[in-house]
Parts: structure tokens; sequence; C-alpha cells
């Protein structure tokens, strides 16, 4: 057999190339990933504490409808390119009185996170979780990460990456009609 | 002397093992958080313990381990606590039913077996009595008979 050390390269390369095109092609999207959590059909943790305007806040008072719970910082940029699906998704649902967004914040300094809702906009409850408790509670890593409770207080979605109002929109559909 | 040996050999095993114990029980809240904090492993890293890590989940976490700690938990009940937001995948150490339990049984197993393999062939290692006649045996053996026959 000839020897053809280039050609045997170019096909080692070209297979390893193939295989990581594949690994890519095939890994989990980096939007709108739903993962798994052990608060799946449990009632959702407690949040209590103060928001960023100063104001109390507890989770069971919105009992009865839909919360989109949302772990963020001012510092993620993941949770920078979402605010506006997240913006669009509250206005939608304060007109039809269905759903509320709350965010909890994750390892942030409070005037950071008033600047970026200053910013960004977003008038929702943005509960701050100085001893990170919350975010325990919840099994929260990192941020962002979105959770949609039912009006029964049920855990019903985890969402662990940055999330699009056209993906809220459609999870929301499929679970008011139980599918 | 070799029962004294073993004696002394087992006062020894025994009262290390009585010792742990003894201070497991009276560790400080802190070496017990400190403790729990590296059978818990931080859900933002890669293998790292919270105990070790700077991450702020892995801070959180800490914090939590003391409030509850402070609150009269168990480790058991702390690492459920953790377990229920987290999942199983965040103790370090593996579940002891089921599939992962192998994870400790099969250690002491293998344990079990190298002793006893040990055990026989250090047997077998013993030096077994010559049975070849020497020269010096004839000649004894001879003498003897000699004397006999005297």
């Amino acid at each position: 057999m000839t020897k053809r050390p280039a050609l045997v390269a170019s096909i080692v390369i070209a297979v390893v190339l193939a295989l990581l095109v594949a690994v890519l092609a095939t890994r989990d999207p980096a939007v709108n990933r739903v993962t798994k959590s052990p608060l799946l059909g449990r009632s959702a943790p407690a949040i209590e504490g103060t928001t960023i305007a100063g104001a109390k806040f507890s989770l069971a008072d919105l009992e009865g409808q839909w919360v989109l719970v949302n772990f963020l910082a001012s510092w993620c940029t993941p949770c920078k390119r979402e605010h506006d699906d997240l913006l669009q998704f509250a206005n939608v649902h304060a007109a039809t009185k269905d759903a509320s967004v709350v965010s909890v914040v994750f390892d942030d300094d409070a005037d950071d996170v008033r600047a970026f809702f200053a910013e960004r906009g977003g008038d929702w409850p943005v509960v701050l979780d100085d001893q990170g408790a919350a975010a325990v509670a919840w099994g929260v890593p990192k941020v962002p990460e979105t959770f949609l409770i039912a009006p029964n207080g049920e855990v019903v979605l985890k969402v662990s990456s940055e999330i699009t109002f056209e993906f809220l929109q459609e999870q929301l559909e499929l679970l008011r009609s139980g599918a | 002397m070799r029962k004294l040996a073993w004696a002394a050999l087992l006062l020894v095993v025994v009262g290390a093992l009585v010792i742990g114990v003894t201070d497991r029980d009276q560790a400080s809240d802190a070496d017990r958080a400190h403790r729990l904090g590296e059978t818990i492993m931080c859900p933002a890293c890669s293998g790292e313990s919270v105990t070790n890590s700077q991450a702020p989940v892995a801070k959180a976490i800490r914090q939590r381990i003391d409030a509850l700690i402070d609150e009269g938990k168990s480790d058991q009940e702390i690492r459920d606590t953790l377990v229920d937001s987290f999942g199983e995948r965040i103790v370090l150490n593996p579940p002891r039913e089921g599939l992962a339990g192998l994870v400790w049984v099969l250690p002491v197993a293998a344990l079990v077996v190298a002793v006893a393999g040990l055990v026989v062939v250090f047997r077998r290692w013993r030096v077994a009595p010559s049975t070849e006649v020497s020269d010096a045996d004839v000649d004894a053996a001879a003498r003897a008979r000699q004397a006999e026959g005297r």
C-alpha cells in the first residue's frame, strides 16, 4: 500500500471536524432550554423579601394566577438579551390579567439592578435575595433561569437558558390546554 | 507474645475508631458545615464541592447550610433539603440504595477478598519442614544404632 501521510492526515482532520460539527449541531439549544427539576409538579418554594422599589413581596399573594419567576443579574448577558421578551410577556398579560412576572436578583447589587430596570423597562416586582436563600430553594445554579407556576401554585416548567416571548406563549397555551 | 501483639493491634484500632466517632460528635458547627459542604457539589462548577468553590451559588449554599445547622437540622436533613431543590446530583457521595449502592459495597467486598487472598498466600508461604535426609542425618542415625547395639 502506498504511504500517503498528507491524505491520511487530511482524512483524520476531516473526520474530527465532522464530529465537532455533529456535536455542536446536536447539543441543547442556547435558548428556551427546558430542563428537569425536582420542583416540577411540586408547590413552588416561597419567595419573600423586599423588592428593589422597597416594597414587601410574597409569592403566596399571587396564588390563583400563572406566575413567571425569573432569576436574573444585571451582569448576565443572556439576561439582558431576554429582557425585551420578558417585557413583552409582562405587557401582554398585564392587559389580560392572567399572568404575572416576578424577578429574583441573583448575586447582584440592588443599585445595579435598579439601573438595569430603569434602562430597559419593566415594572414587575424584582425581589432582592441577599443571602441567596431563594436561589438555593429553587435550585438555581446560575442565571438566567425561569420557572412557570400554575394557578394552583405548582411549578410546571423550568427553563435554564435565555427565553423568548413566543416560546413562553406557546408553553403557556400548552399548559393551559392540559397538553 | 504473638497473642499480645494482636491484642495490642486490636486495642489501637478500636481506640482510633472510638476517638474518631467521639471527635465527630464534638465538632463545632463551623467544622460540621465545612465537612458537610465537602459532600455537596457546587452545581455551577465541575467537580468542586461548595466548600472549595467561590461561585455565587456555592456561597449561597454554604449560607443555607449554616442556617439549617442553626435550626438544629441533622446532616441528612440538610442534604435532603438541598436534594429537594437541586436533585440527587448535588450530593458528592453516591446514594446507598440501588445500582449506585455498589459503589459502597464493591470496595468492601474487594477488601474482604484481598484479605482472604493474603491469608491464603501467607499460609502457603510458611516454610515446610524439610523431608530430605542429609548425610549428617544418616551418620547420626548410624551412631544411634551403634550406641543401642552396645
